[in-house]
């Protein structure tokens, strides 16, 4: 670890100014679970962490009919899950979130760190000069890659360690992205990007761009979501893969519906011929059984990891017939 | 009374037969009987709980002594190297750096017998290469930074099969395997065995890298005072540390003293002085002042020991009627980079009735964290893959795997030609088959409907854990009536402070609020062994009812003397003599204390020997009722039956810590606990508790355990059997076989995770 300046700007103009322009200088500092064990590792070496908790309007949770819920980024995620609009209208969200990390974790992770922590990779986590640090090769592809992505990978083969994050693509979340220029919207789809898009980044964020809120529409009454995370243990653990849908349902027939994927890309991960097969589908086993077939045709799976294929369909169809069954 | 004598005394710790000699009481003391018992047998709260609950409970790695410098160790990052050069010097010049160690300044030590304390030639990826003292722990990371290393790079293998090779890299000049050959043991004629066989089955089973992980680090704190060396140290046997210590740095043992008091866990990787205890002396006296090391979680993974892996080729056969006719084992295991056991045959060697037997095991070096004894060393193991082979075979002969174990019951240790002590494992089945339900597991196996499916499995368990001699405790009166006993014992966090004071509050009848214990200083304590192999209970405990009983022996010489009337006329009660009949005359220990003149009446109790001509080995079966869910792969163990014949129960509290440990480090094994290698790199992935998977409370089953053994008098004075390893050793077998049971495919290599069940059920 390397001596760093501890920056407390007091706006989003000056936390974004002294964030600088320049890339591995500055780090933003919000809940930190994150943040201390990249620097404790040496993942990251900042010059500078600028402390986000002393800069007002980031943590509020408001919701309205017409907008739909206005979540501050530094809302820590325990905090975020027992909400009260959560609980009632977004099951997805409030599934994802409770089954992320440890209530420790919880109560000091923030749902603006949460999407954009870093990935887990052991490769890229520990002493290995690997492709998304500035090294020449990713390791993990003739290496142990039971974990690493079966889609969307190349040249470099993370997979994207957030729960919320999957459980609000269904939702059609957005985020606002805040500069000292001024403040932009972007859905949470166009949020992340691919390595054969950018090597050392897992989002869009420029230096200086602060992620300042979180928006989530209005859901209709019909709709119902759910959240499935498998992992290896009981708790405490990343996803291996994990399933969320948010499904508008009328009678025996989904209206409209939205399915993602954790655990199998570099990016939260959809699947548009999925989702517009959901619209119009009538609810039977069967159905469920052959749309969850056609998941991740395009996957290539590594040496270690085929077994994600199986998992994420079977996941789905059984996430799909819990949504729908009463 | 306190009559003695000296004896060679012969019992197995850990992963051999310790031999030496060792004084002995020889006072015979009556069996306790179970109902008459007031403190002993029952569920005494733990002396220390409210230490360890409130937080004020001192572990090695919280001692603090004034002007203490920290220390941290530079590790070789790379599986096998040699260092060229180097240069210390920047390191030395940034402020704070009070001393470095490396191979060019230390003294030439000899370690792991080939290898030295400062070896340029690395094997492994974390090799020492130099030792930091500074002012504080940031600035000695810092430090370590700055020393430069040149390395050459050499060729690397990390694994075991691939190291047996011919032309296979070498970490030592006479080849990988240690000794050159296997270590072979045989009885009977297993060609004719299998001759008369009408049911072969013959299987390869395999079980991976577990790393011990305790919750507190491996850590010394080491303090000069003069020639006079005290270290304060995370250990699990102060004398074993304080001998080799003292070897080394060439001083009378008497000149160290080695002290612990709490520790938060080892399991075997804590059992011998670290070289970290040393390098910290050394530097302690170069720059005078009190060296703290404490190893981080990252060493803790690479370093400090391992459950070497295995992989073992078994072959049983058996008549129609259910008789084993012969067992073959073939297996390799690695020791890692310096030399350790790797061997898991004795499962096989002991456990069931069979005449004709063969085992043939390497212990294999390859470029990676060397081994050491782990809760059970080669049971766990071993017990994982002969317990799979006896239900495949009870499968062939059409033949309830329960039934074919009973079958193959024997009453006498086949190794050795001895019957033992006792062993009520018939007993300990038939209770747990009851508690669990074995008559309703899914028949045949995979039949449950799903996608859910359930399934039940067994394991037998047999290990040592009789403990034996030499052991000694010293008690104190004190004036007032008040007991110490000091022990060189140590209590490594299984309730070895509160079991020996119940055994002295139960022979001198006084409350547990009188007895304080000692134990772990090698200074003040009389000798006893290593807190492993199951033996501190039943090592240490006879001796502290001996010193308690010559006690309590020398009150009542005291009583008659003062009041004038022969011993035979006393009775003691509740820690007050008096005499019989009419008239009644009495003394309270305190008083006869204060009559005596002498502030303090000191005895010293021995532990008596272990009778000849007998085995003694703990028994037990754990039976696992599990949950697959066959659309993902994961096992839930809903449920443990665990029976045991484990001698009498000191503590049924204690004992049920000890049970639920074992059986949730047993499941940890078997479904999550792995160290990965990266196959290109030779360095290790699973160095954090994130990668590295130790099980959470969620994972945790409900558990049933059922004792169906009192005391063993042939044994000791006390009747105890260790059940610190017998807790583990059958919970991963019991698992697999439940695991079968319940999908009809089984899984051959540890851990039993996701992707291998999909995948056998995909085949």
């Amino acid at each position: 670890m390397r001596y760093f300046d501890y920056i407390q700007p007091e706006n989003i103009k000056q936390a974004s100014e002294s964030a600088g322009r320049d890339w591995r200088k500055a780090l933003l500092y919000a809940g930190g679970t994150d943040l201390l064990g990249l620097i404790k590792n040496e993942v990251e070496s900042p010059a500078a962490l600028i402390n986000l908790k002393a800069i007002p309007g980031l943590n509020g949770i408001e919701y309205s009919e017409r907008e739909g819920l206005t979540i501050g980024a530094l809302v820590k995620l325990s905090q975020l899950s027992a909400h009260e609009v959560v609980r009632e209208k977004y099951s997805v969200l409030e599934q994802a979130l409770k089954e992320t990390a440890s209530p420790q974790l919880r109560n000091m992770g923030t749902i603006g760190g949460n999407l954009c922590q870093r990935p887990r990779c052991w490769y890229f986590r520990g002493d290995f000069h690997c492709l998304r640090k500035g090294g020449d090769i990713c390791y993990a592809v003739d290496g142990e890659n039971k974990y690493h992505c079966v889609i969307g990978g190349g040249p470099c083969f993370i997979v994207h360690p957030s729960d919320p994050a999957v459980a609000l693509l269904t939702l059609d979340a957005g985020v606002t992205i805040a500069s000292a220029k001024g403040t932009k919207r972007v859905a949470l789809k166009d949020f992340f990007v691919l390595p054969e898009d950018d090597i050392y980044r897992e989002n869009i964020l420029q230096p200086g761009e602060i992620v300042t809120h979180i928006h989530v529409p209005p859901v209709s009454e019909k709709t119902v979501s759910g959240y499935i995370k498998f992992r290896e243990r009981g708790a405490w653990d990343f996803a291996v893969v994990s399933v969320a849908a948010t499904l508008r349902i009328n009678g025996d027939t989904i209206i409209d519906g939205k399915a993602a994927f954790g655990g199998v890309a570099p990016k939260p991960w959809q699947e548009e011929k999925i989702n517009q097969k959901l619209k119009g589908l009538s609810v039977k086993p069967g159905n469920f059984e052959s749309l969850s077939a056609e998941v991740l045709k395009e996957a290539e799976p590594l040496n270690q990891n085929a077994f994600k294929l199986p998992l994420v369909r079977n996941l789905l169809k059984r996430l799909l017939v819990q949504l729908t069954a009463s | 009374m306190a009559d003695s004598k000296i004896i060679k005394s012969k019992y197995f710790f850990e992963e051999d037969f310790t031999e030496e000699l060792a004084e002995v009481s020889a006072n015979k003391y009556a069996d306790w009987n179970k109902k008459e018992l007031k403190v002993v047998g029952k569920p005494v709260s733990r002396v220390d709980g409210y230490d360890k609950v409130s937080g004020s409970a001192v572990f090695t790695f919280d001692v603090i002594l004034p002007n203490m410098a920290h220390a941290k160790t530079l590790r070789c990052p790379h599986p096998h190297a040699k260092i060229k050069r180097i240069n210390t010097k920047k390191a030395e010049k940034i402020p704070g750096v009070l001393g470095i160690l490396t191979y060019e300044n230390a003294p030439k030590i000899s370690w792991y017998g080939k290898s030295f304390l400062f070896d340029p030639h690395l094997r492994y990826e974390g090799d020492e290469v130099a030792f930091v003292a500074a002012e504080n722990e940031r600035i000695a990371e810092q430090a370590l930074k700055l020393i430069e290393v040149d390395y050459e790079i050499l060729p690397f293998v990390t694994d075991a099969a691939e190291a047996m090779k011919k032309d296979a890299p070498k970490l030592y000049d006479d080849g990988n395997i240690r000794g050159g050959k296997p270590s072979v043991y045989e009885r009977g004629d297993i060609d004719k065995g299998f001759e008369e066989a009408s049911a072969v089955a013959e299987q390869t089973y395999k079980t991976q890298v577990e790393i011990h992980n305790p919750t507190e680090p491996h850590c010394s704190v080491v303090n000069w005072d003069g020639d006079y060396l005290t270290i304060w140290d995370s250990t699990q046997g102060v004398f074993s540390v304080r001998d080799r210590v003292a070897d080394v740095l060439k001083l009378p043992a008497s000149r160290v003293r080695v002290i612990k008091k709490y520790m938060g866990g080892a399991f075997g990787a804590k059992l011998e002085a670290g070289k970290y205890t040393v390098m910290a002396a050394l530097l302690a006296r170069k720059i005078g002042r009190p060296v703290r090391i404490a190893l981080d979680r990252r060493e803790m993974n690479l370093s400090v020991g391992n459950r070497p892996d295995s992989v073992q080729k078994l072959k049983g056969g058996a008549t129609k009627d259910g008789r084993l006719t012969a067992l073959y084992q073939y297996s390799y295991g690695a020791a890692g980079a310096h030399p350790a056991g790797a061997g898991c045959s004795w499962a096989l060697r002991t456990m069931y009735l069979c005449p004709n037997v063969k085992t043939e095991e390497y212990t294999v070096y390859i470029n990676a964290g060397r081994a050491r004894p782990f809760r059970a060393p080669g049971h766990v193991q071993g017990f994982f893959a002969l317990e799979a082979l006896i239900d495949e075979l009870a499968e062939k002969i059409g033949m309830d795997p329960l039934e074919f174990r009973i079958k193959n019951h024997t009453d006498r240790d086949q190794v050795f030609d001895a019957p033992y002590t006792s062993k009520l494992l018939l007993d300990a089945y038939r209770v747990a088959a009851e508690a669990i339900g074995w008559k309703n597991r899914p028949q045949p196996a995979g039949s449950d409907a799903g996608p859910l499916k359930r399934g039940i499995g067994m394991s037998s368990q047999i290990w040592w854990g009789g403990g034996g001699p030499p052991a000694y405790a010293t008690l104190k009166l004190n004036r007032d009536g008040s007991v110490r006993i000091i022990a060189g014992s140590q209590d490594i966090g299984t309730g070895t402070y509160t079991i020996l004071a119940q055994v002295a509050s139960e022979v001198l009848e006084i409350p547990m609020e009188k007895v304080e214990v000692l134990l772990g200083d090698t200074a003040v304590a009389p000798y006893c062994g290593s807190s492993g192999g199951s033996t501190t209970a039943p090592s240490v405990s006879p001796a502290v009812r001996d010193a308690a009983e010559q006690m309590k022996a020398k009150l009542l010489s005291g009583a008659a003397a003062h009041l004038n009337v022969s011993e035979s006329q006393l009775v003691y009660r509740n820690g007050v003599i008096h005499t019989k009949g009419k008239n009644k005359k009495s003394m309270t220990i305190r008083e006869i204390a204060r009559k005596m003149g002498e502030r303090v009446l000191v005895t010293t109790g021995k532990r008596e020997a272990n009778p000849d001509g007998y085995a003694i080995n703990s028994f037990g079966v754990q039976f696992a009722e599990v949950e697959v869910d066959t659309e993902t792969g994961k096992v839930s163990v809903k449920k443990i039956v665990a029976a045991y014949d484990i001698g009498r129960v000191l503590n049924p509290k204690t004992l049920e810590n000890q049970i639920h440990g074992g059986i949730i480090q047993g499941l940890g094994f078997a479904l999550f606990e792995e160290r990965i290698i990266d196959r290109n790199t030779g360095k290790v992935l699973t160095t954090n508790l994130h990668d590295y998977k130790l099980p959470t409370v969620k994972d945790t089953p409900q558990i049933d355990i059922r004792i169906v053994s009192k005391g063993d008098s042939k044994i000791s004075n006390t009747g105890v059997k260790g059940v610190g390893e017998p807790a583990m050793i059958p919970t991963p077998a019991a698992i697999g076989n439940a695991v079968y049971n319940a999908i009809g495919k089984r899984i051959k290599s540890l851990p039993i995770t996701p992707d291998k069940v999909l995948t056998a059920l995909q085949s």
